[in-house]
C-alpha cells in the first residue's frame, strides 16, 4: 500500500482523499429535510414578527403576552422541526440550528430585521394592513435563506456545518437586545 | 514534509474524521452505515481517536433507544486538516 519510506504514493494519497470526501458527500446527500421544514419555520417567523410588532405598539397589560405568544410559537415549531431532523437523520447540525433556525445567515438576518422594523413602524403608525405584509415578507425571506443555506451546505459541507462562534453570537444578541430596548424606550 | 499522523493513517479513520467535519454530532449507527464497518470495528476506531483527543463520544438517546453520539474535537479538526495538507503536498510534488 505504501512506498518504501512509509508515506503513501501520490496515487494512494489522491485515492485516500477522494474516498474520504466520497464518504462525507454520501452522508450529506442522504440527509432528509423533514417535510415543510423551511415553510413552517418561515410561517412561525412571520407570526413572531407580527406579534412582536403588535405587542410593542399595543398599550396595556396584554402587550407582553402578545410578544411572548409569538416567541413561544416560534420556539415550539423550530424545536419540533429540529427534533424531527435529528430523529430522521441521526445527526445534529450546528449550522442548521444556528444559521437557518436562529437566522444568523446574512439573508435571514437582513430580511428579519427589515421586516420587523417595517412591521413595527406600521403598527406604531396604525397602518395595520401593512403589518401582515411585512411579516409575511420576513417569513418568506427566512425560509428562502434556509433553503439557500442547505444548498450551500450540500456543496461545501465542511465550510457550512459549524455554527457561528459564541463571540459573534454574543455580539449579534447584544445588538438585537439593544435595538429592542431602544424601540421600547422610544415609545 | 513532516511525518503523517499515525492516528489518522488508516482509510477508515480518515473517512470517519472527514465525515465528522460535515456535522456537529453523529449517532453511532449512522456513522457505522456510512463507513460500512461492523460495530466492533467502529467502536475500536472511535476509542482510539478519543484516546488521542481527536473525537468525543457521549452516551445519549436516538429514537427512544440508548446510543452513542460522536463528534470531532477542535484538536481533531486541526490534525485532520494538517494530515490532508500533507497528502495534498505528496500529490503536488509530482504534478
Amino acid at each position: 500500500m505504501e512506498s518504501r519510506d512509509g508515506a503513501p504514493s501520490p496515487e494512494q494519497a489522491a485515492a485516500a482523499i477522494a474516498d474520504a470526501e466520497a464518504g462525507r458527500n454520501s452522508l450529506v446527500n442522504d440527509l432528509i429535510v423533514p417535510r415543510l421544514f423551511f415553510d413552517s419555520i418561515g410561517a412561525a417567523v412571520a407570526l413572531q414578527i407580527a406579534t412582536t410588532a403588535a405587542g410593542l405598539a399595543a398599550a396595556g397589560s396584554r402587550s407582553g403576552w402578545i410578544l411572548v405568544a409569538g416567541l413561544v410559537l416560534f420556539l415550539a415549531v423550530s424545536g419540533y422541526q429540529l427534533a424531527r431532523f435529528r430523529s430522521l437523520n441521526g445527526v445534529w447540525l450546528g449550522g442548521l440550528v444556528n444559521r437557518v433556525v436562529g437566522g444568523t445567515a446574512t439573508a435571514a438576518s437582513v430580511s428579519y430585521v427589515a421586516a420587523l422594523g417595517g412591521a413595527t413602524w406600521a403598527a406604531f403608525t396604525e397602518v395595520w394592513w401593512l403589518v401582515p405584509l411585512f411579516a409575511i415578507a420576513g417569513g418568506a425571506g427566512y425560509a428562502l435563506s434556509g433553503r439557500a443555506w442547505m444548498r450551500r451546505y450540500r456543496s461545501e459541507p465542511a465550510s457550512h456545518s459549524r455554527p457561528y462562534s459564541a463571540a459573534s453570537l454574543t455580539v449579534v444578541s447584544v445588538l438585537a437586545l439593544g435595538g429592542l430596548v431602544l424601540l421600547v424606550t422610544q415609545r | 514534509m513532516g511525518d503523517l499522523d499515525p492516528h489518522i493513517h488508516s482509510p477508515v479513520r480518515l473517512r470517519l474524521m472527514t465525515m465528522l467535519t460535515a456535522v456537529s454530532e453523529v449517532e453511532f449507527a449512522t456513522l457505522r452505515e456510512g463507513l460500512q464497518v461492523s460495530d466492533s470495528v467502529l467502536s475500536k476506531h472511535v476509542t482510539a481517536l478519543a484516546g488521542v483527543g481527536y473525537v468525543r463520544s457521549r452516551k445519549g438517546v436516538h429514537r427512544s433507544r440508548r446510543t452513542t453520539w460522536i463528534s470531532l474535537t477542535s484538536q481533531g479538526r486541526r490534525s485532520l486538516s494538517d494530515y490532508v495538507a500533507e497528502l495534498r503536498e505528496i500529490i503536488a510534488d509530482v504534478t
